[in-house]
């Protein structure tokens, strides 16, 4: 496919996996793996399950240390930060399984995601200071949009947990822009979800994409994967076995063999990389 | 309005009630307030249990006790004194022991509580000892004393309103949805950028600080401590305030430290049975309504009025 977000050759990525390795006890799950995320792109994650994929989105996070090897965002080391760091320097996620709050409605569930982006603290909360005030206006009107983005509007008083399942996909993407991430991890976000909603999904992460964000995702859906991504690297066993545009990808000899199979070879979008 | 209603039930009572006995037994209401309040906060919205802080309780009733009995310092002082105190101890336990969680959490803080209950029963040339510490001053603000039970009870409920105004501010701001999102996924909630584990050891040590601040109202009221008023048991009975009244609602926690308070009170008709009586009242609440009794009450009010599907603003208080 063409790439018309790409970015002009030379920006520096904005996320650097460099020489990555992780094991659990006897099993290793990364080993030796490098890659480079260029901003403004849509960059897909794909290997069969336990190739690595989930594990290397929790070594981004910072939700486990990576054995070793280093991950860089923005040109500068993550090694030793936190989770929660991550998330104020720009680096947002979703989960495979959803985690809404549950006890929250759809708008307090975006407005938790404002939380990096407010800063008033016990005193301020109690006091409410005017300053206070103002901040929970503005987060309450950044949330509302967002839900407009993804187009929830409609069920910003709901329970999250209420929402149907596509739905809450959803809210949860509105929940992780709400931090204003510079690159959103998505885990699976089209599992669960029919072939309408991944359709709009599709449409969404592509208006993410054009209003600057980073994306970088895992996911099964071949079709969905080869549709929006700049570029796709394909794991197995733990190990980098391809990495392309979805076209080098899907011709990719190895990659056929190990994953996607005759048939979705056969599909090859090649034919249209007119 | 909440606010209206508890205002004017508070002036109604202490005007109207000229019993001696009745406004004692409602300014313990006002000081278990606190203390449900409180323990609420860390409980209720941020999920993490605390079964010791019946010793938070007592480091406030014995430091003000001994700074007032042996040292004769004011008992506001003695108050700054005892709020410092808390926060430092508060931080102190809980940076090592809200890594911990579950039942984990619930041994750590246990044993805590033991602790607490030791030193003031170890410690006797302080704190007196199984007899006690006797003549804890009565309060007074420049010519205002509050040595009347009347008075007194004005002065607690002050304290508790107060608290129950500011923790429901707290709770209602970034810092309130960030605790209830501890408790609703500690690992979304770090991925939504919020410091958990800061966080918890805050909360801490606000519900420490009422828990001191009620122990410091008790030694003023009673002018008499002993261990037994801050034993283990006094901790399960913070917790069932909080779990009775409704976990992760101020107003019921209100409600559930009414009811713990008054009940064992008007339970003694049934004589030798009170306590099978006061058991089997427990058991039917958290059968009936095991989401506590506010929300309890709430949700058959919200049934009855058909709104399914939505969580209106006024579910959570």
């Amino acid at each position: 496919m063409n790439t018309p977000g790409r970015s002009p050759d030379g920006l520096p990525p904005v996320l650097g996996v460099d020489s990555v390795s992780k094991s659990f006890g006897g099993i290793q799950a990364l080993n030796d793996i490098s890659f480079e995320v260029l901003p403004g792109d849509i960059h897909a994650l794909i290997g069969p399950n336990g190739a690595g994929k989930t594990t290397l989105l929790n070594l981004i996070t910072g939700n486990f240390p990576a054995d070793s090897g280093r991950v860089t965002f923005d040109g500068a080391g993550l090694n030793g930060r936190k989770p929660f760091e991550r998330v104020s320097l720009g680096i947002a996620r979703t989960f495979q399984n959803i985690e809404l709050f549950g006890s929250m409605s759809v708008l307090e569930n975006v407005l938790v995601g404002r939380h990096v982006k407010t800063g008033c603290g016990f005193f301020g909360a109690m006091a409410r200071f005017s300053r206070v005030v103002k901040e929970e206006r503005d987060a309450r009107s950044k949330a509302l949009e967002l839900l407009e983005f993804v187009g929830l509007s409609e069920a910003a008083s709901w329970r999250g947990t209420e929402l149907p399942f596509g739905w809450q996909r959803f809210l949860e993407i509105a929940r992780a822009l709400a931090t204003e991430p510079k690159i959103l991890l998505l885990d699976e976000p089209a599992s669960g979800l029919n072939p309408v909603e991944t359709a709009s999904l599709a449409e969404l992460l592509e208006k993410i994409r054009n209003s600057g964000i980073t994306l970088l995702l895992v996911e099964h859906d071949m079709n969905l994967v080869m549709k929006i991504s700049d570029r796709v690297l394909v794991l197995n066993h733990g190990m980098k076995l391809a990495e392309g545009t979805p076209c080098e990808v899907q011709a990719n000899e190895a990659v056929i063999s190990a994953y996607l199979g005759r048939e979705q070879a056969g599909k090859a979008c090649c034919a249209s990389a007119s | 309005m909440r606010y209206l209603i508890l205002i004017a039930a508070v002036l109604a009572a202490g005007i109207g009630l000229s019993s001696p006995y009745q406004l004692q037994l409602l300014t313990f209401v006002g000081i278990n307030t606190l203390l449900a309040v409180g323990l609420n906060m860390l409980m209720g919205y941020a999920g993490q249990i605390s079964l010791g802080h019946a010793a938070f309780y007592g480091l406030g009733a014995y430091t003000t006790g001994v700074l007032t009995v042996h040292y004769q310092w004011s008992p506001w002082s003695a108050l700054a004194a005892a709020i410092v105190l808390t926060v430092i101890c508060a931080f102190l336990i809980a940076l090592p022991l809200l890594s911990l969680s579950g039942f984990y959490l619930g041994m750590g803080t246990l044993g805590f509580g033991m602790i607490g209950f030791v030193v003031f029963r170890q410690w006797s040339s302080l704190t007196g000892g199984d007899s006690g510490l006797v003549g804890i001053p009565a309060l007074e603000i420049g010519p205002l004393s509050f040595s009347s039970p009347r008075s007194y009870f004005f002065l607690v409920w002050a304290f508790a309103v107060l608290s129950i105004f500011l923790c429901e501010r707290l709770i209602d701001s970034r810092i309130g949805r960030a605790l209830r999102a501890i408790h609703d996924s500690e690992r979304a909630a770090s991925s939504m950028g919020i410091d958990t584990g800061r966080l918890k050891v805050h909360i801490f040590v606000l519900s420490a600080l009422l828990a001191a601040v009620g122990g410091f109202l008790y030694a003023h009221l009673v002018s008499f401590i002993s261990p037994s008023s801050f034993d283990f048991l006094v901790s399960v009975r913070m917790v069932t305030m909080v779990v009775i009244g409704g976990m992760a609602s101020i107003w019921g926690a209100l409600l559930g430290a009414t009811l713990m308070t008054i009940l064992p009170e008007t339970l003694t008709v049934f004589h030798e049975y009170e306590m099978i009586v006061y058991g089997l009242i427990m058991i039917v609440i958290m059968i009936l309504l095991p989401q506590g009794l506010f929300r309890g009450v709430l949700d058959i009010y919200e049934h009855a009025r058909k709104k399914p599907g939505r969580t209106s603003a006024g579910s959570r208080g």
